[in-house]
């Protein structure tokens, strides 16, 4: 008797294979529109993820405060003078200068990021090792060391020499030890990364010993975050102060409007599959209609008719699932979400070029397969429980 | 008696603007191993009549009792199952699907019953041979004659050895020569145990000696000589 069951749930399960088989033009191109939907949704569910945590990272590592000076709207350097006007705030931690900017390698035409400070100090610092490939940050006064990142070492063409040299404004040369290597995980902030110490930086850059580009704040009680932030810009004057918090609202900004409009492409892609389904849906084509009368009326019961159609349909689906998830890994782990390029540019502004590990999480794949798989099963299993329950007869006329 | 309707009507779409009254009161008794033929004019009613003795749906009034079962009230799942068990059914259209093979066709009832493949195919093959359609095994049933398509439909009501054989216009796409062949399969039938109710107003049928009874159908009423 249980073998009987089985044996017609096989029978079941062979005569919907074959049926697939018999309109494998017409299945083939609903497996074609369904990965591409999942393929696009699964995507940007994984550049998504791998985008928030990148950024929830750096902001580890950030300053509750950061200062900067501004002169007629702009940035320009800070006087590390400030640092003993501040230091009456009771609640501060501690006050540190960082310099960074921007350096042009005419050689090749690449921007890298170049930036300087006492790491010591930052939360998490012990972690900062992590980051690293192979060797270490410059200490404090190791001058004449530079730690780097992937592209840096790619573009100056580094292979395994472990030296590089840097024009001054004068167009003096400078030279550095590579001392240590970021590591892929971290591309997203450090691919275009140099550190070095406080002295070289200023040495490169030429800025004089009593400047800064921006001044960071470490706070002892988070709470009192934006009362010492107030009070920091009523004591100076003319500069900017950002907190953690705002430049975490800055984030989320520009991602929610990149997301909102990635969002809108998607919903076009999910449109384009419900009318899909909802064609599917609202009718069965004549031959379907008979064939499941015939059925019908030689033995099978209704449960039995939508046994083949829930086959079919599941079989469909979840191989587009499939497809189409490994397709957006593959597109966002090897091809660098190359599709989505244009969409995501504005990251640059904030990040570098990167390399981005892409970000799945069991739960975004469960709520793609419940709003791709399940409708497609309902819009094939409902049609023909509609056309199967009117009796027999109608469908042998 | 193996087929017992009393006072069966049959209204289609009860209720609704489009009502109709397809069977009117009929009362008739088929005995077991008898070939009756229903006789009438288009729209009398023979369809509908053989629905009913089929298990497709039960009256809308009346008692109908077929193989020793009341339909009245039977749920949809029973009358199937009742019916599989019970019904071979030959249809004008031969209602074949013309994309699967001659053999899968015969055994379509079968795979609901959790029958292997092979145990399906051992169950085709005398009756493939009987008919004289076993080159035609692995053809799909699109591509073969129509007297082939025919002898398809009769073996899969054959199939499960059902005692009743039902047949709507048989021979309706059949020549002269088919269709006598169709008839002299029948009478065999017949011989071999099976009752057969055949609906049709060609004379070929209706005027065949081997027919035990003709039963006229008018406007939804029965008229048994
Ligand atoms: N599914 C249905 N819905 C509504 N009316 C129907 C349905 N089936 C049949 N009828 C009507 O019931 C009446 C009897 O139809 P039926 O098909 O039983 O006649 P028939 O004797 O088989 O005719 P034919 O020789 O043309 O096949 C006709 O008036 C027909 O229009
Ligand atoms: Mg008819």
């Amino acid at each position: 008797m249980a073998s009987q069951i089985i044996e017609k749930q096989l029978n079941i399960l062979d005569y919907s294979l074959s049926s697939l088989w018999r309109k494998k033009l017409k299945n083939l191109s609903v497996i074609l529109v369904f990965t591409a939907v999942i393929f696009l949704v699964a995507s940007f569910q994984m550049i998504t993820r791998s985008l928030t945590s990148a950024a929830e990272d750096a902001l580890v590592y950030a300053p509750e405060i950061t200062i900067q000076k501004l002169s007629i709207g702009r940035q320009e350097s800070i006087p590390l003078k400030y640092i003993d006007q501040l230091s009456a705030i009771f609640g501060i931690r501690q006050i540190t200068p960082r310099i960074w900017g921007y350096y042009f390698d005419e050689n090749n035409g690449a921007n890298y990021t170049v930036m300087a400070m006492d790491t010591t100090v930052m939360p998490k610092s012990s972690m900062l090792s992590q980051t690293l490939r192979e060797g270490n940050l410059p200490g404090l006064t190791e001058n004449g060391k530079v730690a780097i990142g992937r592209s840096v070492l790619k573009a100056k063409n580094l292979g395994s020499r472990r030296s590089l040299s840097l024009f001054r404004p004068d167009l003096s040369l400078k030279s550095f030890k590579v001392s240590g290597i970021f590591n892929e995980e971290t591309d997203i902030m450090t691919n275009d990364l140099m550190v070095m110490t406080m002295a070289d930086a200023r040495d490169l850059f030429a800025i004089s010993s009593d400047l800064a580009t921006d001044l960071l704040v470490y706070v002892s009680n988070p709470a009192e975050v934006a009362t010492i932030a107030r009070k920091i810009s009523e004591a100076i004057p003319g500069t900017r102060v950002l907190t953690r918090q705002q430049i975490q609202k800055t984030y989320r900004m520009i991602f929610g409007w990149r997301s909102g409009f990635a969002s809108v492409c998607l919903l076009t892609a999910l449109a384009a599959f419900v009318i899909l389904a909802w064609d599917k849906a609202s009718g069965l084509s004549p031959e379907e209609r008979r064939e499941i009368g015939i059925l019908k009326v030689i033995g099978w019961e209704t449960t039995d008719i939508l046994a083949i159609r829930f086959w079919e349909g599941l079989l469909i689906s979840i191989f587009a699932f499939v497809i189409g998830c490994t397709l957006a890994y593959i597109h966002v782990a090897i091809f660098e979400a190359v599709l989505f390029r244009p969409i995501l540019v504005g990251w640059s502004v904030i990040f570098p070029p990167f390399r981005l590990p892409p970000g799945i999480e069991l739960g975004d794949l469960l709520l793609i397969f419940s709003f791709s798989v399940l409708p497609y099963l309902a819009s094939t299993v409902i049609p023909a429980w509609r056309c199967a329950i009117v009796s027999a007869d109608s469908a042998i006329k | 008696m193996l087929i017992e309707l009393e006072s069966v009507t049959k209204i289609y779409n009860q209720g609704r603007a489009n009502e109709v009254k397809a069977l009117d009161r009929v009362d008739l008794t088929i005995r077991e191993n008898t070939m009756v033929c229903l006789k009438g004019a288009s729209g009398s009613g023979k369809s509908t009549l053989l629905s009913i003795i089929g298990c497709v749906f039960p009256p809308t009034d009346g008692r109908a009792a077929i193989a020793g079962k009341q339909l009245s009230r039977m749920p949809d799942r029973f009358l199937t199952i009742h019916r599989r068990q019970t019904i071979g059914f030959i249809f004008q259209q031969f209602n074949i699907l013309p994309n699967l093979t001659v053999l899968d066709n015969i055994t379509l009832p079968l795979l609901p019953l959790g029958i292997s493949p092979k145990e399906r195919r051992l169950r085709a093959m005398p009756l493939m041979e009987k008919l004289a359609i076993t080159h035609r095994e692995n053809f799909l049933a699109g591509q073969i004659s129509g007297g082939e398509l025919q002898r398809v439909a009769i073996a899969r009501a054959l199939i499960n050895n059902q005692p009743i054989i039902l047949a709507d216009e048989p021979t309706a796409h059949l020549d002269t020569r088919l269709s006598q062949q169709f008839m002299a399969t029948m009478a065999d039938l017949k011989a071999g145990g099976k009752t057969i109710v055949i609906a049709s107003h060609d004379p070929l049928i209706t005027d065949d000696s081997r027919i035990d009874q003709v039963i006229g159908v008018k406007d939804g009423r029965v008229n048994v000589p």
